[in-house]
């Protein structure tokens, strides 16, 4: 908050100089430096604005980095929807696998007693 | 200064004479005051040839801005040499003044009473009013365009980091992303890496080491960013790309960047079995018999003339995008292969199609692989417990060897398992009465199926009719039976019901005891021990149903013999052939006499069967049913 503050408070104070600056002054002397303290004063905003920017990507990184409760408490949902996943699956593949079961008895009862049943040879 | 240097010499302070008169009165120039010596001195400074020089520079400016504008195109002005030569003017000019001043006070001559600027005049004023003013203005318009310029920029890196950051939380939602601490870290790039190594394993297992693939850095530049790329078998960069001409929404570039790190994550997987493969191969209590082994694939021998081998292998694409939708991966392959040397050409070609029907599918066997090392070392490795669906009781132990070790088992269990089935469709298919039942264990080493012969209603309905009175309250005659055929490992195992109890042999009433056998058999015995099974359970009904009405009958193992009146012995012999297409099992009718020399059966003579022995062909339950009958009629007994 410190950097944050103090940023600003030069944003705004650069910005009044400059904004001060704009009085003409009688002595063409007095009227170049200001011209050359308009420039520093400029490029002072423009650092501060970068400064800012900078600590805003300091600040999301540290987000991203720090936030473990969130980052834990996802996490943690994640492991549970997987595991249920999962669960799912493997019963799913039970149920496939008793289905098959079940039809492959069908299947075979159906075949051996039918008349069509052809004797299985080597031929390709 | 410049130019000559001139020199004026004051006269000397003798009185010369002016003029003589004619009356000879010499005239002298009056004495000249303090006062107007000292002006005459001051005027003596001649400041003409400054201005005559100002003019001249003046006429020579003219003609260089007359000639730079005929050429301006092959000379270009220093634009602050009028400047310097203004100053430098100004710089003379008040030299010589300061000079001037200086030599008056000292001489005593002059004193300078007092300097007063010229009051300005009103439009002078005005116009260093309007200089300034316009000067200020200028200088507030370039300050202006600064601002613009550093305000664009600020922008496009507040919308870059924007979606930079925005991507990153995304993926981290998914992936462990880190921050890298590296010292020189170039402006603009703020070192990120994606860590796809389970360091959970670490502890538990220490067997992996950190796959080149395991760590993936995220690039930043400052200038945009750049396609995904993917390098196999090298260390990998991932750069978060500005969609050229926006195609790509950040949605799809944050998509696009889980799909290739999942496949990262499946590559570093490959690898990590392909490594615990490896360790279980060359571990020599593991008991593996390694045939072949290089730096990327394994091969392994798991039977007589079978080998797998497991190889490692980079995938085809090379270096491409990952919006290609090919994907990129490492693989990981088990296949299983004959290495035939030295067999017969017949033999070869009808074993090689054998084989090639025996044989489990390449991909099963990849994803078998990948389930149980994924199962009992990741899984268990975290202390999760497994699903009950896939517990294996009696898994060998948790490790690479072990592990390995119950792969060749099961793969050499499966093509076992599949040639057994293959005999066992043969029998089965030429045998009418015979059906084949599977039964799925669930267990990736042992195999089951049931030969099953079920006695048809219609015979069954004959048969209780044709029972005698006293023997219709005894117990049904078994119409059921069944033989087992299980395959654990490689030994094939069989259980059935059906032949004669041995004990029961020396009691004289075998069929009192019904025994279930159980014994062990290997590939090539097992289509005659079946046939010979099944064949034992057919003359077992037979007799069961000789007793049931009345005729005493004798039964063998594959022979089911009636006494007639005069002592001659009348037998229905099985005889069971797995090479024969017609039919497993046949059946033949022969007679004992003692007295063959005088009493000869006057049988039908057909296709070189002997006398005594006549060849019924290969009969349908029904049709030996009513052989039986009439076996049972020509004996005289029974309700016929």
């Amino acid at each position: 908050m410190v950097r944050v503050e103090t940023d600003i408070a030069n944003i705004v104070d650069n910005f009044t100089h400059l904004v001060n600056a704009a009085r003409i002054n009688d002595t063409p002397v007095r009227n170049s430096q200001e011209a050359c303290t308009m420039d520093m004063r400029a490029s002072r905003m423009a650092q501060a604005a970068d400064s800012l920017l900078k600590l805003v990507s300091e600040l999301k990184q540290t987000a991203i980095f720090s936030g473990f409760a969130s980052l834990n408490d996802h996490v943690d949902q994640r492991i549970g929807e997987f595991t249920q996943l999962a669960e799912k699956t493997d019963s799913l593949l039970a149920r496939v696998g008793e289905e098959a079961a079940a039809s492959l008895k069908e299947l075979e009862t159906h075949y051996y007693s039918s008349a069509q049943r052809t004797t299985q040879t080597l031929e390709p | 200064m410049d130019g000559k240097l001139e020199m004026s010499l004051d006269k000397l302070p003798v009185k010369r004479l002016e003029s003589i008169e004619e009356n000879g009165f010499e005239r002298f120039p009056t004495d000249i005051g303090y006062d107007e010596k000292q002006v005459s001195l001051i005027r003596r400074i001649d400041f003409g040839w400054a201005v005559e020089k100002e003019d001249e520079e003046k006429k020579q400016k003219k003609r260089q801005k007359k000639s730079s504008r005929e050429s301006s195109s092959t000379t270009t002005p220093w634009p602050w040499k009028n400047m310097v030569e203004n100053l430098h003017l100004a710089h003379q000019e008040l030299s010589v003044i300061i000079d001037l001043i200086n030599t008056v006070e000292a001489n005593d001559a002059v004193t300078v009473a007092g300097m007063t600027r010229p009051k300005p005049l009103p439009n002078e004023i005005l116009a260093d009013l309007a200089v300034s003013t316009a000067t200020k203005l200028q200088c507030y318009r370039n300050l202006g365009k600064y601002f613009k310029q550093s305000a664009k920029a600020l922008e496009q890196q507040v919308a870059r980091e924007a979606r930079f950051y925005g991507a990153l939380i995304r993926l981290q939602q998914n992936w462990k992303v880190k921050r890298q601490r590296v010292a020189a870290i170039a402006p603009g790039n703020e070192g990120f890496m994606i860590d796809l190594f389970d360091n959970s394993l670490y502890d538990s297992v220490a067997v992996f080491q950190p796959s080149s693939l395991s760590t993936i850095r995220i690039d930043h530049n400052s200038d945009g960013i750049n396609p995904i790329r993917v390098k196999p078998m090298a260390h990998l960069r991932i750069h978060l790309k500005k969609p050229e001409k926006e195609s790509l929404s950040d949605n799809e570039c944050v998509k696009d960047t889980h799909l290739l790190l999942r496949k990262v994550h499946q590559t570093i997987f490959d690898e990590q079995v392909f490594e615990m493969v490896n360790r279980g191969a060359v571990n020599q209590s593991s008991g593996l018999n390694v045939t072949g082994i290089q730096e990327n694939y394994v091969q392994l021998c798991i039977g007589p003339g079978i080998s797998i081998y497991v190889s490692v292998v980079p995938s085809d694409q090379g270096d491409q995008a990952i919006d290609s939708e090919d994907p990129e991966n490492l693989e990981s392959a088990a296949v299983p292969s004959d290495s035939f040397d030295g067999v017969k050409l017949a033999e070869e070609k009808h074993n090689s199609l054998t084989k090639k029907t025996s044989f489990p599918n390449c991909i099963t066997c990849e994803i078998y692989l990948k389930q149980i090392f994924h199962e009992y070392i990741f899984v268990e490795a975290k202390g999760r417990p497994f699903s009950t669906s896939t517990r294996m009781p009696g898994q060998p132990a948790n490790d690479g060897s072990g592990l390995l070790s119950h792969f060749c088992l099961s793969l050499s269990h499966r093509i076992i398992s599949n040639k057994v089935l293959m005999e066992l469709e043969n029998v089965v298919c030429r045998v009418p009465y015979l059906h084949l039942i599977s039964h799925p264990t669930w267990h990736s080493r042992s195999s089951a199926w049931t030969i099953y012969m079920k006695i048809p209603p219609s015979i069954l309905h004959a048969s209780s009719q044709a029972r005698t009175p006293d023997i219709q309250n005894m117990k049904n005659v078994k119409s059921e039976f069944w033989t087992k055929v299980m395959v654990r490992d490689d030994c094939i195992n069989i259980e059935a019901e059906g032949a004669p109890n041995v004990v029961g042999l020396f009691k004289d009433s075998s069929d009192d005891i019904c025994s279930t056998n159980k014994y062990d058999c290997n590939l090539d015995d097992l289509p005659v021990i079946i046939l010979q099974q099944v064949a034992s359970q057919v003359i077992r009904w037979l007799h069961e149903e000789a007793l049931a009405v009345g005729i005493k009958a004798n039964r063998d193992f594959l022979c089911l013999s009636f006494e007639l009146e005069q002592g001659e012995i009348l037998s229905l012999v099985a005889h069971v052939d797995p090479e024969d297409i017609q039919g497993c099992i046949s059946w033949l009718l022969t007679m004992e006499d003692s007295f063959a020399e005088e009493k000869k059966l006057h049988m039908n003579i057909a296709d070189g069967a002997s006398e005594y022995r006549k060849f019924l062909g290969y009969l349908p339950l029904d049709v030996l049913y009513s052989t039986l009958m009439d076996l049972v009629s020509l004996c005289g007994g029974g309700s016929h």
